[in-house]
């Protein structure tokens, strides 16, 4: 059987079938690899090793960076969709964008639950509701610009936008809220400033 | 599938030669085709050569053709290893259990070499193709392969590992360790290693041997894996433990340059089973059939 594998990996490298098809020296299939096209930060996230932990350590929680790239969508109109699920656990986010009309929230649960996918495939997340959105950004896709046209002659140029959806998560439950100010904390606020004051220049 | 070609070229496409038609349409041929742009159609016969007959008009033309030397496109490879174990050792059962005084031990420890044919056929192949190979030296130096090669996993260090390991084994020790740290160190072996069978063959052609020798090494280790945020997968630190393994090594017998290296391993069925990892893990059910649920909400 090793015999015939050898054979099979021979199979392709048969120079006659390449001449088959009437081109000359097809040199151009024989390298294909994806290292030209520009890997971006956020997916390099995903690359850096942390040094084992001492058995006295707290455990370190697992972060998983995913991103989705040239999204049809207004980065604008996507901000409000990544404001809604910041801080949000996971099941929670995703329950909000399923009955969300926007078309953005459609884009962000996939990109949910891909990075679900990943971080218990790869990143050895145990329980995979156990993680909390810590970060969720969009950024500005690549713009194109496009003639529209109106009547009796007229046109304006129309911006055709895309933007990328960010998003980080990070193993345990979400972080509580915090309270908001209450008037007395502002009041012992500014008291506590007016008491700072010093006279300067004097005995 | 020529015809077709022939007829293709002649539909459409930059004008060819009727003589590189021709030689398109000859079996096994690999000459380059060089088009030529002309809007003759039919190629000018001179009057004197009309009565010759078609193959003395066919030597005149290839005697006249210019001559072009054939540029293949190559791409050599080159075999380092085997893709697999040949004819497997199938291990004892029960062994490094029995202690050495029970007759069953003291049995198994007698069969220092299994005296069959094909190892000897294999050993006297291997000498006539390396005359340093020797049984009793042989696993000393296979166990410095295995702890270096172990220990280049351990650092990442790619260049050494390729050289102490075959191709065939080198995915299987790396796959998924990309973004790992292990921890691996080898405190003793338990038993003196030993060379358990020899295997040679050739693959695709006659003649091109590849030897594959089996060590049975006992040995206490130490592993320990993290995960890519330091913490840790599976094994420990401070837990040393017993590892029985049987080891093939390999080695390219007709290259003059070629290393015995790692082969891959062989994991008898009656080994205990592997300790569970630090996780838990979810294994869907399968999916309920409508018929089932029918039956039990009546």
């Amino acid at each position: 059987s090793g015999a015939a594998w050898a054979r099979g990996l021979l199979s392709w490298a048969r120079p006659e079938r390449w001449l088959a098809s009437g081109s000359l020296f097809p040199l151009s299939c024989i390298h294909t690899s994806t290292s030209l096209q520009k890997i971006g930060k956020w997916e390099k996230k995903n690359r850096i090793v942390y040094p084992p932990q001492l058995p006295g350590e707290p455990r370190r929680p697992a972060e998983i960076y995913h991103c989705r790239r040239e999204i049809k969508y207004s980065k604008d109109k996507m901000w409000y969709l990544a404001k809604l699920i910041k801080g949000m656990s996971i099941d929670q986010a995703l329950a909000q964008l399923e009955f969300s009309d926007k078309k953005g929230a459609k884009v962000i649960k996939e990109v949910l639950l891909e990075a679900q996918e990943m971080a218990v495939r790869k990143h050895n997340v145990e329980f995979k509701s156990n993680l909390h959105i810590a970060e969720s950004q969009t950024g500005r896709g690549r713009y194109v610009k496009r003639l529209r046209c109106h009547g009796k002659g007229m046109f304006g140029m129309m911006k055709i936008s895309r933007c990328h959806y960010f998003v980080k998560l990070v193993e345990g439950p979400p972080p509580p809220p915090e309270p908001p100010k209450t008037g007395f904390e502002q009041a012992k606020e500014y008291v506590q400033q007016l008491r700072n004051r010093t006279l300067v220049h004097t005995l | 599938m020529a015809a077709a070609m022939a007829a293709g070229l002649r539909l459409s496409g930059p004008r060819l030669c009727w003589k590189a038609a021709e030689a398109l349409l000859r079996p096994g041929a690999s000459c380059v085709v060089v088009p030529v742009r002309s809007r003759r159609k039919t190629p000018r016969v001179p009057e004197w050569a009309r009565e010759l007959s078609a193959e003395e008009r066919e030597r005149r033309l290839k005697c006249s053709e210019p001559i072009f030397p054939d540029e293949r496109i190559e791409r050599s490879f080159f075999l380092a290893c085997t893709a697999e174990i040949m004819d497997p050792y199938v291990p004892p059962e029960g062994d490094a259990r029995l202690s050495s005084l029970s007759k069953d031990g003291v049995k198994q420890q007698m069969q220092k070499l299994r005296q069959t044919a094909a190892s000897q056929l294999a050993l006297r192949k291997i000498k006539d193709h390396d005359p340093d190979f020797s049984i009793k030296t042989f696993p000393e130096k296979a166990q410095e392969i295995f702890i270096e090669a172990h220990n280049s996993l351990a650092n990442f260090n790619k260049q050494k590992l390729h050289s102490l390991v075959t191709e065939r084994c080198y995915p299987e020790l790396v796959r998924g360790n990309r973004f790992r740290t292990i921890r691996w160190r080898f405190l003793g072996s338990l038993q003196p290693p030993r060379v358990v069978q020899l295997r040679c063959d050739s693959v695709l052609n006659r003649g091109n041997l590849y030897g594959q020798v089996t060590v049975r090494l006992h040995s206490r280790q130490i592993l320990a894996i993290y995960d890519r945020f330091g913490r840790l997968m599976c094994g420990g630190e401070e837990v040393p433990r017993d590892v029985l393994e049987y080891v093939v090594f390999e080695r390219y017998l007709v290259n003059p340059f070629g290393t015995w290296r790692m082969h891959g391993k062989i994991v008898p069925e009656w080994a205990p089973p592997r300790e569970p990892i630090v996780k838990t893990v979810m294994i869907p059910a399968p999916a309920p059939d409508p018929s089932q649920e029918h039956e039990n909400v009546k």
